[in-house]
């Protein structure tokens, strides 16, 4: 497990003492700094007080509905949210991250999905690709030439596909809703038509995946969307 | 209850028609003519015509049976009692003979008139006793209360040439039961609300609410107002007769005996219910607790333990409790899907799914249950994406999978296959998983998607809700979950789900 090396500060709002316990050891061991919140307004007034790195939301929250807090976190600003849920919130979560939030996770979780989640979240803080070659497992990716290649060998994608590997290297480790890589790559009118992603997805994952079966890299969310996972 | 304003006896039968007046001057012109002919002497012709009004007196009614005797009188008189073609009587005798015939004619045909009344009375009671019996049986041959009410009414429509309505007092409001052959108006509403207050009978017939077209009778089960019996007889009734108040009362008390039987049927349905949810919930209780009690004795003595210098006893501990948790959040996912599913709070969300998805996410879920499992999962290189709520469809091939692990032997295989199939032209796509193990027994069979029903009830792990809310999620999606015991040995679950082809990728999009 790599640490990041910035002294990050996160902002946890979640009324259980337990949880908020718990994530601050986690994230403390993990070298980050941490903020506590006890309820939505709470966690507004830390966050306009001194805007944090990233925010932990819990979505049951007592005072203010979690969706809420989010919105008027985006209001005043983009940084990172990640979503907590529970299991049977399905609508919540895709409804969290339609309305902006970076990532979600479902209770329980482990630390691992945690601090992994997190690491995405910062990364992306920072410039996306730097370099013009992306690398991952057998996956090779040349950006200034639209070169893909798996195991060394030249893959042929069409420019829909390139489209989708793009936006997959670009948000690589964050949850992408059906309806957010519909929109950027088929426009507005598209959002509802789920089965043109569930095929060019079986496409790519043919083309990219040592077993397209059983995805490595390119993994389904359940209900939710699609992640490109590049620590699997 | 006293009634006086009806105990008006009805007319005897008096709707001679002109068809009998035919008759009966049909058979005087018989008579005479037959008379006439023969050599018969008038005194002897008069017994005949007396003979034939007697005859007629059985056969018509009463006023056409008077006429039959004046109009023979006359005939007589006229064409045979000398001096003929007149009415005068020469003879002191023969006048007496006139008089005493007119008398007697007359005479017979009030009595016969009258023990004919008398028949027809006793056979309005027999078809008033048929009445009541024919209700009865209809009765007691309906099943529910709605086929009894529909039974009741129809019988008393057809009986009193009526119309029917019936209202029953549901929580001191009267509803219309839709059996009744006519809508209550609002007077005849006002009416029967009168009636189910005051208990007595009201509107047309009665010295109460005369304004309504129709007569209102309680429904009064031991002076408690069960509900109104509305009938709406035709116009031209104008009065009731004793026995016709007495078949409409005897119909409404079968009714309100019914009525009240279907309360009391329905009061004990009710505490039956609540019994049966009573111990659903104890059921409940008692697995919920057991089932809760393992994992977390299993964290409290790991976590307790956890203080270990070894790094391999701690890395064993830790493997236990993430087993324990796994565990327990497969039970609170359970519970939160079989509440779901019970309270009809579960909204299937469908989009287009790809089957492997489903698979490979089901067996994440199953985590290390599944490590020592060998496993085959097959899905065919053309099978078609799936109209299905992903998250949804996931549980159900969790807990199929969890219910095979459960079920059988460890180490024992476990096939998950899915493909396309055609079954009576319909079209279906289906996810199979089916183990190596011992398969359902034959017992089990017909009760195995029922919550709470456990094979062997002390047997560790699952709280019988599995397969029920496979059962219940697979038919949210207009499916069908179908158990059997495979030929070469194991069992096998199939779930099948609708097909439908998702609309064509336009070119220009690929």
């Amino acid at each position: 497990m790599s640490f990041e090396p910035a002294r990050a500060e996160i902002l946890v709002i979640d009324d259980e003492v337990q949880i908020r316990r718990l994530l601050r050891l986690t994230l403390e061991d993990a070298g980050y700094q941490v903020r506590e919140a006890e309820s939505g307004w709470a966690g507004l007034q830390s966050a306009a007080a001194k805007a944090p790195d990233a925010v932990i939301l819990d979505l049951g929250l007592p005072d203010l509905p979690g969706l809420e807090v989010l919105a008027r976190l985006r209001k005043e600003s983009a940084l990172p949210v990640l979503i907590l849920s529970v299991f049977g919130q399905e609508g919540s979560k895709i409804a969290g991250l339609d309305a902006g939030a970076d990532d979600y996770l479902t209770k329980p979780f482990s630390d691992g999905e945690l601090l992994a989640r997190l690491r995405a979240l910062l990364r992306r803080v920072k410039p996306a690709v730097a370099a013009n070659r992306f690398t991952i497992g057998p996956i090779a990716v040349d950006i200034a030439r639209r070169r893909v290649t798996h195991h060394g060998r030249t893959v042929k994608l069409t420019s829909m596909e390139y489209a989708l590997l793009q936006m997959f290297i670009t948000h690589r480790d964050k949850a992408l809703t059906h309806r957010q890589i519909l929109r950027e790559l088929w426009g507005p009118k598209a959002e509802g038509q789920t089965h043109y992603l569930r095929t060019y997805m079986m496409r790519l994952r043919r083309k990219l995946e040592d077993e397209p079966d059983s995805p490595q890299y390119f993994q389904t969310e359940s209900g939710i969307g699609y992640r490109f996972v590049t620590e699997p | 209850m006293d009634k006086p304003s009806r105990l008006i006896d009805r007319e005897p039968h008096d709707g001679s028609s002109w068809l009998e007046y035919l008759e009966v001057v049909g058979v005087i012109a018989l008579v005479t003519v037959a008379g006439w002919f023969s050599k018969l002497d008038y005194h002897a012709l008069g017994q005949i015509y007396l003979l034939a009004v007697v005859l007629l007196a059985v056969r018509v009614g009463r006023w056409p049976v008077l006429f039959s005797a004046i109009v023979s009188a006359v005939t007589w008189n006229f064409l045979f009692i000398p001096p003929r073609w007149s009415l005068t009587i020469l003879n002191f005798n023969d006048t007496m003979l006139l008089l005493s015939y007119l008398a007697v004619a007359l005479m017979a045909g009030q009595f016969t008139a009258r023990i004919r009344a008398q028949e027809r009375y006793a056979h309005l009671r027999e078809r008033q006793a048929t009445a009541l019996f024919h209700l009865t049986r209809a009765l007691a041959g309906a099943r529910t209360l709605d086929e009894a009410v529909e039974a009741a009414l129809r019988q008393a429509d057809g009986l009193f040439k009526a119309r029917t309505a019936l209202l029953i007092a549901d929580d001191g409001v009267l509803q219309s039961h839709p059996a009744g052959s006519f809508q209550l108006d609002e007077t005849d509403r006002r009416v029967s609300e009168w009636v189910q207050r005051h208990g007595r009978e009201a509107g047309r017939f009665t010295d109460e609410q005369v304004a309504a077209e129709a007569l209102h009778l309680p429904l009064l089960r031991s002076d408690v107002g069960l509900g109104v019996l509305a009938i709406r007889l035709p116009a031209e009734v104008t009065r009731l007769a004793a026995d016709q108040w007495e078949l409409m009362e005897g119909f409404a008390a079968q009714i309100a005996l019914l009525v009240e039987r279907e309360q009391l049927r329905a009061a004990s349905e009710r505490e039956k219910f609540f019994a049966e949810s009573t111990r659903l919930q104890r059921a409940l209780l008692d697995s919920v607790s057991h089932e809760l009690k393992t994992p977390l004795a299993v964290l409290r003595s790991a976590g307790d333990k956890l203080h270990t210098e070894d790094a391999a006893k701690r890395s064993a501990l830790t493997a236990e409790m993430r087993t324990a948790t796994r565990r327990l959040d497969h039970l609170v996912a359970n519970l939160l899907n079989q509440s779901r599913l019970e309270s009809g709070a579960l909204s299937v969300r469908p989009d287009w799914c790809e089957v492997r998805d489903i698979l490979n996410a089901a067996r994440r879920a199953m985590g290390e249950a599944l490590n020592d499992r060998p496993l085959t999962i097959s899905v065919p290189e053309d099978m078609p994406l799936l109209w299905g709520d992903e998250p949804l469809l996931e549980q159900v091939v969790a807990n199929l999978l969890s219910n095979a692990v459960r079920h059988t032997p460890p180490a024992t295989e476990i096939c998950v296959s899915a493909g396309r199939t055609s079954t009576e032209g319909k079209e279906q796509v289906f996810i199979r998983v089916a183990d190596r193990g011992p398969g359902i027994p034959p017992e089990l069979r017909e009760n195995l998607f029922e919550k709470f029903h456990r094979y062997r009830e002390t047997r560790p792990g699952g709280l019988g809700l599995g397969l029920s809310i496979v059962r219940g999620f697979v038919r949210a999606h207009q499916g069908e979950v179908v158990a059997e015991n495979h030929p070469g040995g194991g069992a096998c679950f199939t779930v099948f789900l609708p097909h439908a082809w998702p609309a064509e990728i336009p070119a220009d999009e690929l």
